[in-house]
């Protein structure tokens, strides 16, 4: 699946960590997202990028801006992950692995997990991809301040009253 | 669909009838919009006294919000049927309804923290998402969750 910038991620379906039955696009309601692929609770180096994403949720929380997290881990196991995080975002759940392949996010070097590889993907409200980043290594993850930046370009750009109203 | 219904509280009973008696507050439309749950409790955090209002603004109103994206929405687990601030007007929050199937964890609602709580049965409210979070800004007025750009 081609997933470069310009293109449109497909309306995921799947279960957020409570195991309520979600839609990504109603997880965007309207709003400029952020979906980062993850590969599960047990890696550190998602520990460490969760927790940097959590101080970031306060400038998200108050922008009009969404957090998705997308990752194989079981529903019950995301939500004991994102209690421990203090997370206050989504996480969506593919433990039956029904999006990973479609995707094209598997992380075939790590045979034991299956998991997805980290991803992340700056989307406009109508899922239209902003800009993509590959977090295989872990600098290649967005930056705090690269989805600052694309936050502010996709306001921009879908806020009509962005410029002061006369 | 406007981003607000009005439900009634006169201290003892909700209503959603918006002509009974009491103090009208705004709740997301969507808690009304859809096939009522039958048997389920409000857990009513306000008081029917008009100038009971604070600021959405002011950090216990926004502090209760990430309480409940955070721990008390998953804590109601499929309790949960919905929940929304009241909205007085575009800026002041009268408190806050969460309606579950049963009333067996509201004494955890971080709301309660604004006003007195009182539990009340309810075949009123229908089944809404819970929001995703992590937005707790409102939008033009609407009672938390509700709204949108769209």
């Amino acid at each position: 699946m081609d997933l470069s910038p310009g293109t449109r991620l497909p309306d995921l379906d799947l279960p957020d960590h409570t195991g309520r039955a979600r839609r990504l696009s109603e997880l965007v309601g309207g709003d400029p997202t952020v979906l980062l692929s993850s590969r599960g609770w047990w890696c550190p180096k998602e520990q460490r990028y969760m927790r940097e994403l959590c101080r970031l949720q306060d400038e998200f929380e108050v922008a009009y801006s969404r957090i998705v997290v997308l990752s194989i881990d079981p529903p019950e196991v995301q939500a004991a992950f994102r209690a421990g995080l203090g997370a206050r975002f989504t996480f969506l759940s593919d433990h039956e692995r029904r999006w990973l392949g479609e995707l094209d996010l598997c992380e075939g070097t790590d045979t034991l997990h299956e998991p997805y590889r980290p991803a992340g993907f700056t989307l406009f409200p109508d899922l239209t991809i902003h800009r993509t980043y590959n977090g295989y290594w872990y600098w290649g993850r967005p930056r705090m301040e690269e989805l600052r930046r694309d936050m502010r370009e996709i306001s921009e750009a879908v806020r009509a009253d962005w410029e002061v109203p006369a | 669909m406007r981003p607000f219904a009005f439900v009634v509280f006169d201290g003892k009973r909700l209503s959603a009838d918006p002509h009974a008696d009491g103090r009208r507050l705004r709740v997301d439309a969507r808690c009304l919009a859809g096939t009522p749950v039958e048997g389920a409790f409000a857990h009513v955090c306000a008081l029917p006294q008009r100038e009971a209002a604070v600021r959405y603004d002011e950090p216990e109103v926004q502090q209760a919000r990430r309480d409940a994206l955070e721990w008390w929405i998953p804590m109601l687990g499929d309790r949960l049927v919905c929940l929304s601030t009241f909205a007085v007007d575009a800026s002041l929050c009268g408190g806050a309804v969460t309606v579950a199937r049963d009333a067996a964890l509201f004494e955890y609602d971080p709301f309660a923290r604004l006003f007195p709580e009182t539990v009340v049965a309810t075949d009123d409210f229908c089944e809404v998402p819970p929001p995703p979070g992590p937005v707790i800004e409102r939008y033009a007025g609407s009672p938390w969750p509700g709204g949108g750009f769209n």
